[in-house]
This record gives C-alpha cells, sequence and structure tokens, in this order.
C-alpha cells in the first residue's frame, strides 16, 4: 500500500519532473568533473600537410570583448601539442614558425570550462607572404 | 427479469441477432428483419439527418481547429525564432532569413552561463518566486475564505479591492519604496518578494472556487470541532486545488518577470534577478544576438516548464474564477 502511494507520487509530474531535471543536473555534473582537467591537445601540419615539430602555438582566452593570452607551447617532433591549464570555455589557438608561416586563428568552443578536448582538425600553418 | 414500469428495450448488442432477450425467447433472424421492414421508411431520412449533422459537426470541428492552428503559428512563431536565434546566432537583419536552423549549436548557453554570474541570477529569481508563491497561496486563501463569510462592510471591501486593481504599480513604486526601506528590507530576498506577496486576482480567483465549495461542509467541519484556520487548511484548499495551480503560476510568472521593483531596491550585483542580469548583460555585451536570444530563452524556460506543468489546473482555476465570481 505505502509503496503504490510512493510509486504514485514518483509518477505524478509536478515530482517526475524536477525529480527528472534533477537527475539529469547532477549527471552531468558528474560528467563535467571528470573532464575538467584542462587538456587542450591537437597537432599541427604545414603547407604539404606533414606534421611541423617545433612550432609554436599560442592559446588565448576570449573574454567579453578582449582575447588575453594564456600561454604557450612547442609542437612535439610528431607535431603534436598539449596544453594542461586551459580554465575557460572558448578559446582560440594558432600556430606559428619562423620561416615556415602561421596558421589562421581557431575558435575553439567548450561545452563547460577547463573541458579536456582534442581537435578534430590540425592548425594548417600557411607559408606567410 | 425487466424492471418494473420500464420499457422493454429493443436494442441489442451488434452482431447479436442471435442473443436471448433478458426475460423472453431467443429472437430470430426472422424478428429482426420485420423490424427492420417495419422502420424502414423513417430510417432512411433519420439517417440523412444524421449524416449531414455529422458532417456539419466535422467541418465546424475542422475549420476550428484551422483558425487554432493559425492563431497558434502566429504566436510561437516569435518563440521558435528567438529559440533558432539562440541556436544559430544568425543575425535578426539578414535577408532571406532562413527558417530552419543553419548549423545549430548550444555555445551561445554556455557563453550566457559563464560570462555573467547566471547561477547566482538563477538563485536569487528562483529564491524570490518560492517566496512569491509560498506567500501568495496562504495569503490569498486566508483573504479569500473571509470575503466568502457574510460580514458588514464586505461589499465595500470588495469595491475597495476591485478599484485597487486599477491602480498600476508604478503609481505606488515610490511609497512601496519608503515602506521597504523603513522596513531595512533592501537588497534583500523578502525586500524583492514583498510587493508581489498578495495579488487581488488570485484571491478572486481562490474566492470563487472556495463559494463553490457547500455550505453544510463548511457547517459539518464546525461541527466535529475544526478552527478556521483548519478549514481552510484541510477542507477549502484540497477543494480548490485549480486555485491553487492558477496562484502558483500566476505569482511565480509575475514574480520571475519582475523588472521594475527588483531594478529600483537592488543595489548590490550579487541580490539582482535574472530580469536585471538580462538588462546587465545587454549593457555588457551589444555584438551577440546568439547569446542575448540564449539568454532569453533561459530566463523564459522555467516559466514555461511550470506553465505546462500546471496548465490543465491552472485553465480550470482560470475559468471557475470567470464563471463563478
Amino acid at each position: 500500500m505505502k509503496r503504490n502511494r510512493l510509486v504514485s507520487l514518483l509518477r505524478h509530474r509536478f515530482v517526475a519532473v524536477p525529480l527528472a531535471i534533477a537527475i539529469a543536473v547532477a549527471a552531468w555534473n558528474v560528467y563535467v568533473s571528470q573532464h575538467d582537467d584542462g587538456i587542450v591537445r591537437g597537432e599541427v601540419v604545414g603547407p604539404d600537410g606533414r606534421p611541423v615539430a617545433g612550432a609554436t602555438v599560442s592559446m588565448m582566452e576570449q573574454n567579453f570583448t578582449t582575447n588575453s593570452d594564456r600561454g604557450k607551447t612547442t609542437t612535439r617532433g610528431d607535431g603534436s601539442f598539449e596544453f594542461t591549464d586551459n580554465r575557460s570555455h572558448n578559446i582560440q589557438l594558432r600556430a606559428e614558425k619562423p620561416g615556415v608561416g602561421r596558421s589562421d586563428l581557431v575558435v575553439v568552443r567548450l561545452y563547460f570550462r577547463a573541458e579536456n578536448v582534442t581537435l578534430r582538425e590540425p592548425l594548417r600553418i600557411k607559408p606567410s607572404s | 427479469m425487466s424492471a418494473p414500469g420500464r420499457p422493454k428495450c429493443e436494442s441489442r448488442p451488434l452482431g447479436g441477432s442471435e442473443a436471448r432477450e433478458p426475460d423472453g425467447p431467443p429472437r430470430g433472424r426472422t424478428g429482426e428483419s420485420e423490424a427492420r421492414a417495419t422502420f424502414d421508411t423513417p430510417r432512411v431520412s433519420g439517417d440523412h439527418t444524421m449524416a449531414s449533422r455529422r458532417t456539419r459537426r466535422a467541418f465546424e470541428h475542422a475549420s476550428l481547429h484551422a483558425a487554432l492552428i493559425v492563431v497558434s503559428f502566429c504566436m510561437l512563431l516569435p518563440f521558435y525564432w528567438v529559440l533558432k536565434t539562440s541556436l544559430t546566432g544568425e543575425n535578426i537583419f539578414v535577408y532571406p532569413p532562413s527558417v530552419v536552423p543553419v548549423d545549430p549549436h548550444l555555445f551561445y548557453y554556455v557563453d550566457v552561463w559563464y560570462f555573467i554570474p547566471f547561477p547566482r541570477y538563477l538563485l536569487n529569481s528562483v529564491v524570490v518566486s518560492v517566496l512569491a508563491i509560498a506567500a501568495n497561496v496562504v495569503f490569498n486563501a486566508l483573504a479569500a475564505y473571509a470575503l466568502t463569510k457574510h460580514f458588514r462592510g464586505r461589499g465595500a471591501i470588495i469595491t475597495v479591492l476591485l478599484s485597487c486593481m486599477m491602480i498600476p504599480f508604478q503609481t505606488t513604486i515610490v511609497p512601496a519604496y519608503l515602506i521597504t526601506a523603513k522596513l531595512g528590507l533592501l537588497n534583500s530576498y523578502l525586500g524583492l518578494a514583498l510587493p508581489t506577496f498578495s495579488t487581488i486576482i488570485c484571491i478572486f480567483v481562490y474566492k470563487a472556487s472556495f463559494e463553490a465549495v457547500p455550505r453544510s461542509l463548511i457547517d459539518a467541519a464546525r461541527i466535529d470541532g475544526l478552527s478556521e484556520l483548519a478549514i481552510i487548511r484541510r477542507i477549502m484548499l484540497p477543494l480548490a486545488t485549480s486555485a491553487v495551480a492558477t496562484n502558483v503560476v500566476l505569482s511565480f510568472v509575475w514574480s520571475w518577470n519582475n523588472f521594475l521593483w527588483p531594478l529600483i531596491i537592488v543595489r548590490d550585483p550579487d541580490m539582482q534577478t535574472l530580469p536585471l542580469g538580462l538588462s546587465r548583460f545587454l549593457s555588457y555585451h551589444e555584438n551577440t544576438t546568439g547569446a542575448l536570444y540564449a539568454f532569453c530563452i533561459m530566463v523564459l524556460a522555467p516559466g514555461i516548464l511550470l506553465f505546462l506543468m500546471a496548465q490543465k489546473e491552472f485553465i480550470r482555476g482560470l475559468t471557475s474564477g470567470a464563471t463563478k465570481a
């Protein structure tokens, strides 16, 4: 009897809807806490599509109206790079190598602050004109 | 056995030609065909009338629905446009505008969440609305129950209340501010919610519902020893769920969308509510169509959700208020 009353209470829309929202929010927060190390991974390639080692990758954070510099790193031998201290949800990346050129500014938007992300497309350095 | 004094029923279930009458022998097909033959002529004209009536009703039904669809479309189109723009960030002056969202994403919602202290505004709005809802449900019920009683000056009080409904809040905002300041409630949740603690329309919604409760039920409760407050709590409110839902929805919507009062009494940015946050967001950031529309959706969503949950009771409460006041 008590169980039936509990089930009917849980199925009432004024209970079920807030409960479903609370569960979704809790699940989202658990997911965020597991994936917010601030790691940004990617790769830099040259105009010919081959990995570029020793290129400097700059990370900028976009605020309301300004972009502020948030760090630099250098690509490894295989052209990959990694930032481990991103604290923003809206960053911009640019790769540059003297003598080779520099890439366009790539905007990376994240679903929450410091979300771990691996770039799908490599940063493509264009020859400087 | 048929009931005494009751005419014998000739109608039978479909396909039941062999069925037995309640107190008679089984009836064969011959009897049925005789009956058909007897009523053949009037049934043709009756069928015709019924068919034409059915056609007319179907036409009325279809035309009513078509009109409702057109009206719904007109009402929902701006909402759809806001939702679409919040997902695409498309400039509203783009011509020709795209009806279907192109490359939709949720990043404008993320921007709103982080660019301004949205969680804080949300918390403030929720606290103020909960206070307003609780106060409205309780105080309006007390006032409405008193107005269902017969006492000297009742008509005058109702007249004064109805007259006060026509005075806009903007005209009383200065005394309201002074009273709130005297009470030391500026920059507080209680001060934010205080003017929405009781609304006259909601009192009358309650009153209409309470008047529908049979007098004998209240008298019986009183004989059983219930106090007046217990009668409201245990008899009136459970029987007036529609009025309670109407109170909840209306007080929530009014306190949730309130802009002028919080603008006047709040000085601390941490005490701002969502409508104030929206204006602050606009003043900070001019070139964010997508984020602005996302903010609008985030402000609207709780109200829409509450209305969708309580719409049945809400509409019932409003209509009972309309016919029994």
